[in-house]
């Protein structure tokens, strides 16, 4: 009897196969046929086609299903017939034992894999000062943890492997054993010690910044709003005008004061140039919701909180050109991302941020518009008028 | 045995300390509530800039008297003078209602110094959050001791009585407690 | 849906009778508003079940637009409507479906779904108790959450869509309705789905501390307690102190968002217009939400720790190896997950040298984690192993969060989390540790004491199958993830076709997408087991696990108050297994140390100078007679 469902079993497995084979084929040939259909005629075809898609897959389910419980059936059969002529039943001890191993070897086979050929999609060297920092301890960080990912996973699964069950053995009563237990609080102790006195003076490095405002670095203005960011230079006095979220509106994006001199000059730009080995100090600040301004490259991250400007201060080492050669992609740019959810189009609020000699930055610099351009000239000349007229009235009115 | 099961099932006790750990969460959640202010108003520099009305020192003898009438109440039904028990129950209540209603002539006044919940100074908001919060759990210490009120004229069991006595009074003596810590807590930060 | 699923397994529930006298339990009392925490954990089960498959569903919904950002599914517009229009999820749908992927899953699936169920089981049954402190309480917890759940749901049907701020719900999004559709109404109900909730929590946690502090049986002493019960009890511990808080987040982001006030809103400008707020701080939110949400995850994964202990032990039919230190590092867990929350701040602003102490002690959460961990290596070490499934989630379990922890290492290192904070590598680890070693762990529960809840056994090769696949699912799903996160690819995007260096992920996408849907199709061998099972699986016999704990003295019919006559008297901690000397690999705790003179231990009576003379004086009789032969 289990014979004749051994049988059954086989016809279905190959039965399978053609039917998983021909659909998949079908399919194949129908998705590389809609683009045709759907050019040539209303995209009825291409519609119907993805339900049959849909379709198709539910009966793959289905089929899987089928065989699955097939092959349940055949094991329960196998098992009543071997006991029955009193024969060792499947040991499902052994059986999950085994695949232990197996999982195990696999997975350490797959996880270096994974570490070697997705590892080397990460991004490339940290093109900034701290991120070279960052850099370092994160490879501390990685071979400590990997020497620990890898001996604690092994023990794992060859314990499962060795000590699987038989009935005729008995566990090892060992309820506990201090001096063991000490060892190991003491030494993960000891290597988180390690990683914390590293990190933290990794972070100190990277956020105490003693330097005042304007101070040996070039001050630029970066605001999030949904779903763009802004940008503006301090100009030639080097230093970034007042602003207030009261003043938006109209011409006047960023609610810059000018009552305040030092606004005069600033400037607006579109793409983000920074000079190559100078200290840059960002200052980050959102108009609506949370923002997050993210430079991968150069391992900068900080929000953009409304209401609370903060800042985030580093120094590029690498131009783009540079980086292109070294990257060999002569299309790369680095990017200002947000990082921070802040609604529906927050998946594509980008910048582009290009790292210059300082001697393209200035010629570049030059040629930015001024902030205080001739439309927002206008609505504060208007402003001004209404609210002489205004003050005249009330002058009156006395 | 059926005897045994209904015992264990009344687990009195255990539902006493049911209530104290229920204390446990409401304070929790109004120390949140103050380190919110405490953050709030330490990062932005903005205290609550105003001298609190004198009425919250009346609703304060208010709560604090009402918590003495509770304690006689609880004397009284541990020494069985129903009677009192239910006298000193009702004037509880009676004060109760009376916090109550000083607590929104409090904010009638503070509305009327030009203080709104509806404000830019969200430290100021924070009174009213503090005091509507405290208001929500009068509200249930007064159902609770409506509750034991009930009770104690069905003239259900000595055992339950007591019971509900004593929880109604924890939950009430929490509540005197939280007003002044919050009271002081708003007096020293009153700017 | 759920309670229906309740109904109908009471049919075919044997009819039992009570045999006890006291009042007829009608339909409606027994199998609805029960108050019975055996039934109460089943409905918390079944509901929990529930929302994890719709949660699953939403996850394999938003992960077909990321691995297919392009393609056009019109199955979608059928299933979701305006939702999707042309058969593309739109962006502000996708929000939607991560956030309440997210909250249903950390909420409604692992904290209500596993704490109320195996609390609620266990806690009366483990520590010998005929009830909770307050049955009544414990059934409106169970309500409550079923009503949070409704409202969660509902949410669906609203025509703006459910909330789309994601589940940590910062303001201002969360609090401007015109920010994005989702902070409408699906916001509002959204908050009152979550007060609903810790409500529901709240009014369990009490219970659950009440309880195993007040109703042990006798001889039931702390240190003899299962390390269920201790996980249980300091979760409800955490929960306790820890939801308020959450409750005041919550009240002042209502005030904020229904009333004007400014408590997180300063300075804001949306879509032109100049907002009234003034002075408020974005940041408080976060530290009140945090201040919940980092214990939140513990409360999460330490019920998982306390399960997988426990089926460890019983499996390897060894004892867990260093109990006392099990609990000292669950205490210590306990207490560190509450001066940790800043680590998911270190980018938002906050003061730096805050960082760098929250990053200290976020490290050192790692020191009782790793002794768990080793402890629980100990314990499979010269085990007899006995492979059922709940083993093998139960190993599933560790194997994953000592992947997932340790990529939590990489972020608590503040200076690290600057280029990783919200990128994909959290969300690998969080997955690993959550998403899968913690419903790991809530899936072994399941499997251990299904013959607990509904007297029969779960099939173990389904079991076999649902694991492995599942297993490996995971990790295909979720280890490459890691590498998108280095690649600085962040979360929370809709698509990643708008920037040139991330196309080069969407092979990966399409693999992780299609391993998600394969593990996702696995788990229809679990539900197909689980319901099968209930009405036609085999029959269970009293203690079908050979385990020690009081739970498996009981009938296994159930009946309210659990055991017939008195309450068991416990005598010893509850892993005498493999104890050399022992007739039999388990010796349950009611077994007195006088009947197992054979095999009593001189650290057996720490505490009881008698009965260590009288094992001493058994002990030299036992020679003197071996003498005389
Ligand atoms: C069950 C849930 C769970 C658990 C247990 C943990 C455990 C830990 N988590 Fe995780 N975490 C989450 C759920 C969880 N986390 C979630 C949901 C988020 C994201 C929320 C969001 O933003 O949406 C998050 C985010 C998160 C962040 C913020 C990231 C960011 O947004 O930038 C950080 C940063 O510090 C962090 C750290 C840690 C650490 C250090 C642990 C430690 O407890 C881990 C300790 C364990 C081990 C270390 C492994 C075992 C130990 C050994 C094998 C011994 C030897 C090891 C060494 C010597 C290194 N987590
Ligand atoms: C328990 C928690 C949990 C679980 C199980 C999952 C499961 C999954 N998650 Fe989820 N996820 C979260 C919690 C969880 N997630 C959270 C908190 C977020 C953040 C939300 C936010 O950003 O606001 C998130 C976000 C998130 C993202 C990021 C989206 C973005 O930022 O744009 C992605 C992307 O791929 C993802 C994918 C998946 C997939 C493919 C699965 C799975 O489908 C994987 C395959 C299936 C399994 C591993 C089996 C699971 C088993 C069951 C569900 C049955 C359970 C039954 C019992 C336990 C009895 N999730
Ligand atoms: Cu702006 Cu996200
Ligand atoms: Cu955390």
């Amino acid at each position: 009897m289990g014979f004749n469902k051994l049988i059954n079993y086989k016809k279905l497995i190959s039965l399978f196969a053609v039917f998983a084979l021909l659909g998949t084929n079908m399919l194949m040939a129908q998705d590389a046929a809609t683009p045709a259909t759907t050019a040539s005629g209303p995209d009825v075809a291409g519609k119907s086609s993805v339900w049959l898609g849909v379709g198709y897959y539910v009966l793959l389910f289905l089929v899987l299903c089928f065989v699955v419980a097939i092959i349940g059936k055949i094991l329960r059969v196998y098992e009543l017939t071997q006991q029955m002529q009193k024969k060792k039943t499947l040991n499902w001890n052994n059986v999950m034992g085994t695949i232990c191993i197996i999982f195990l070897v696999a997975g350490l086979g797959g996880a270096y894999w994974s570490l070697t050929e997705q590892g080397s999609m990460t991004l490339p060297e940290a093109a900034s000062l701290h991120g070279v920092k960052i850099d370092n301890m994160f490879l501390t960080t990685t071979i400590l943890t990997l020497i620990v990912f890898f001996i604690t996973q092994i023990l794992l699964f060859s314990f499962a492997f060795i000590y699987k069950g038989s009935d005729k053995r008995r566990a090892y009563f060992l309820p506990h054993n201090n001096t063991i237990e000490k060892v190991w609080t003491i030494a993960p102790a000891i290597v988180l010690t390690i990683l914390v006195v590293f990190g933290f003076f990794t972070w100190q490095e990277i956020t105490n910044i003693t330097d005042g405002k304007g101070q040996s670095s070039i001050d630029i203005e970066v605001t999030g709003h949904q779903f763009a960011w802004e940008l503006r230079y301090p100009g030639k006095d080097h230093k970034l005008g007042a602003h207030s979220y009261k003043l938006i509106g109209g011409a006047n994006k960023l609610g810059v004061d000018f009552k305040d001199k030092a606004s005069f000059d600033d400037q607006t730009a579109d793409t983000l140039v920074i000079p190559v080995n100078k200290p840059v100090r960002l200052n980050i600040e959102a108009q609506d919701v949370i923002h997050s301004v993210y430079m991968p490259h150069f391992r900068v991250q900080l929000n953009a909180v409304p209401g609370l400007p903060t800042y985030f201060r580093f120094t590029p080492t690498i131009t783009t050109n540079q980086m292109r050669t070294k990257l060999d992609d002569p299309k790369f740019e680095y990017l200002l991302y947000c990082n921070k959810i802040c609604g529906g189009g927050h998946y594509n609020m980008q910048k582009v941020v290009r790292v210059v000699s300082e001697s393209e930055y200035n010629e570049w610099i030059a040629k930015q518009k001024p902030y205080l351009s001739d439309a927002l000239k206008g609505e504060l000349k208007l402003a001004a008028e209404k609210k002489n007229t205004l003050n005249n009235r009330l002058a009156l009115n006395n | 045995m059926a005897q045994i099961q209904q015992e264990d099932k009344m687990a009195l006790g255990p539902k006493k300390f049911n209530m104290w750990i229920f204390i446990f969460t409401s304070f929790m959640f109004f120390a949140a509530l103050t380190s919110g202010f405490i953050v709030y108003s330490g990062g932005r520099g903005h205290g609550i800039n105003l001298k609190l009305p004198n009425v919250f020192m009346y609703s304060t003898a208010c709560i604090v008297i009402s918590s003495v009438t509770m304690f006689l109440a609880s004397k009284a039904a541990k020494s069985l003078q129903f009677a009192k028990q239910r006298q000193y129950l009702w004037l509880t209540m009676l004060l109760g209602v009376l916090f109550f209603i000083i607590q929104l002539i409090g904010w009638s006044q503070l509305i009327n110094m030009g203080v709104y919940f509806v404000n830019n100074n969200a430290s100021q908001s924070f009174i009213y959050v503090f005091t509507g919060m405290h208001l929500i759990h009068i509200i249930a210490g007064l159902l609770l001791i409506a509750n034991t009120l009930r009770g104690s004229y069905k003239n259900i069991p000595q055992v339950k009585n007591l019971f509900g006595m004593e929880m109604s009074s924890i939950f009430w003596h929490f509540i005197d407690i939280i007003w002044i810590y919050l009271y002081v807590f708003l007096l020293l930060n009153q700017y | 849906m759920s309670t229906i699923a309740v109904q109908d397994h009471g049919h075919g529930h044997a009819h039992h009778e009570d045999g006890h006298g006291h009042h007829h339990d009608t339909f409606l009392t027994k199998y609805i508003f029960s108050q019975d925490h055996k039934m109460i954990a089943k409905q918390f089960l079944i509901t929990g079940i529930t929302m994890a498959f719709l949660a699953m569903i939403m996850s394999i919904l938003f992960r077909i637009q990321l691995a297919y950002p392009d393609k056009s599914f019109p199955f979608l517009e059928t299933l979701l409507g305006h939702f999707a229009p042309e058969g593309h999820i739109s962006p502000d749908f996708y929000m939607s479906l991560v956030t309440i992927h997210g909250t249903i899953m950390v909420f409604f699936v692992l904290t209500a779904g596993l704490s109320g169920t195996f609390s609620n089981l266990l806690i009366p049954l483990q520590v010998g108790a005929r009830d909770m402190a307050s049955p009544f309480m414990n059934m409106l917890s169970y309500w409550f959450f079923f009503m949070a759940s409704i409202v969660m749901l509902s949410s669906f049907f609203v025509q703006t869509g459910p909330a789309s701020g994601g589940w940590t719900v910062y303001p201002p999004l969360s609090a401007l309705p015109k920010a994005m559709p989702g902070s409408g109404t699906g916001m509002t109900l959204w908050l009152i789905s979550m007060v609903l909730f810790v409500a529901s929590s709240l009014m369990g946690g009490i219970n659950y501390v009440s309880t195993v502090l007040n109703m042990r049986t006798k001889g039931m002493d702390l240190w003899k307690m299962p390390l269920t019960i201790w996980a249980f009890f300091l979760t409800a511990i955490l929960g306790v102190l820890a939801f308020p808080v959450l409750v005041a987040g919550v009240v002042l982001l209502i005030f904020d968002r229904s009333f004007g006030t400014s408590f997180y809103l300063s300075d804001i400008v949306l879509n032109g217009q100049v907002m009234p707020y003034e002075g408020g701080s974005p940041i408080l939110f976060q530290h009140l939400f945090w201040f919940l949400g980092h214990p939140e995850v513990y409360i999460i994964i330490m019920p998982a720790m306390g399960i997988a202990s426990e089926v460890m032990s019983v499996n390897s039919r060894k004892p867990i190896f260093g109990y006392h230190a099990m609990v000292y590092s669950l205490i210590g867990i306990t207490v560190l997950s509450f001066i940790v929350w800043g680590h998911h701040m270190f980018v938002t602003g906050m003061n730096p040298f805050l960082g760098g102490v929250f990053m200290i002690t976020t490290l050192i959460i790692a020191v009782p984690s790793a002794v768990k961990t080793f402890n629980w290596l100990a314990t499979l070490w010269r085990g007899n192993i006995r492979f059922t499934p709940a083993m093998l989630f139960a190993i599933g379990m560790v194997s994953f969060f000592i992947s997932g922890g340790i990529t939590g290492i990489f972020l608590g290192n503040a200076a690290l989390d600057i280029n990783l904070h919200d990128t994909y590598f959290v969300v690998a680890h969080f997955h690993l540790v959550m998403g899968s070693a913690a419903i790991f762990g809530m899936l072994c529960g399941v499997y251990h004491w299904f013959p607990k809840m509904f007297g029969r056994m779960m099939d173990a090769k389904l079991g076999y199958l649902h694991f492995w696949l599942t297993f490996i699912g995971a990790y295909l799903v979720f280890f490459p993830m890691h590498f998108m996160g280095l690649d600085g690819v962040p979360r929370r995007y809709y698509a990643f076709t708008e920037f040139e260096s991330m196309k080069r992920w969407l092979s990966v996408n399409v693999f992780i997408t299609w391993s998600a849907i394969v593990a996702g199709l696995a788990q229809v061998a679990f539900i197909y087991n689980f319901i099968h099972s209930i009405f036609w699986g085999k029959r269970t016999v009293q203690n079908p696990w050979n385990a020690n704990t009081l739970e498996w003295t009981a009938p296994i019919e159930h009946f309210h108050g659990n055991w017939e006559g008195e309450i068991p008297t416990v005598y010893r901690w509850p892993y005498d297994y493999s104890k050399p000397g022992a007739e039999h690999d388990f010796i349950q705790q009611t077994v007195p140390f006088s009947q197992t003179m054979e095999s009593n231990l001189p650290e057996d009576f720490e505490d009881n100078e008698g009965a260590l003379e009288e094992q001493q004086k058994w002990a030299n009789t036992q020679r003197a007679n071996e003498q005389v032969k």
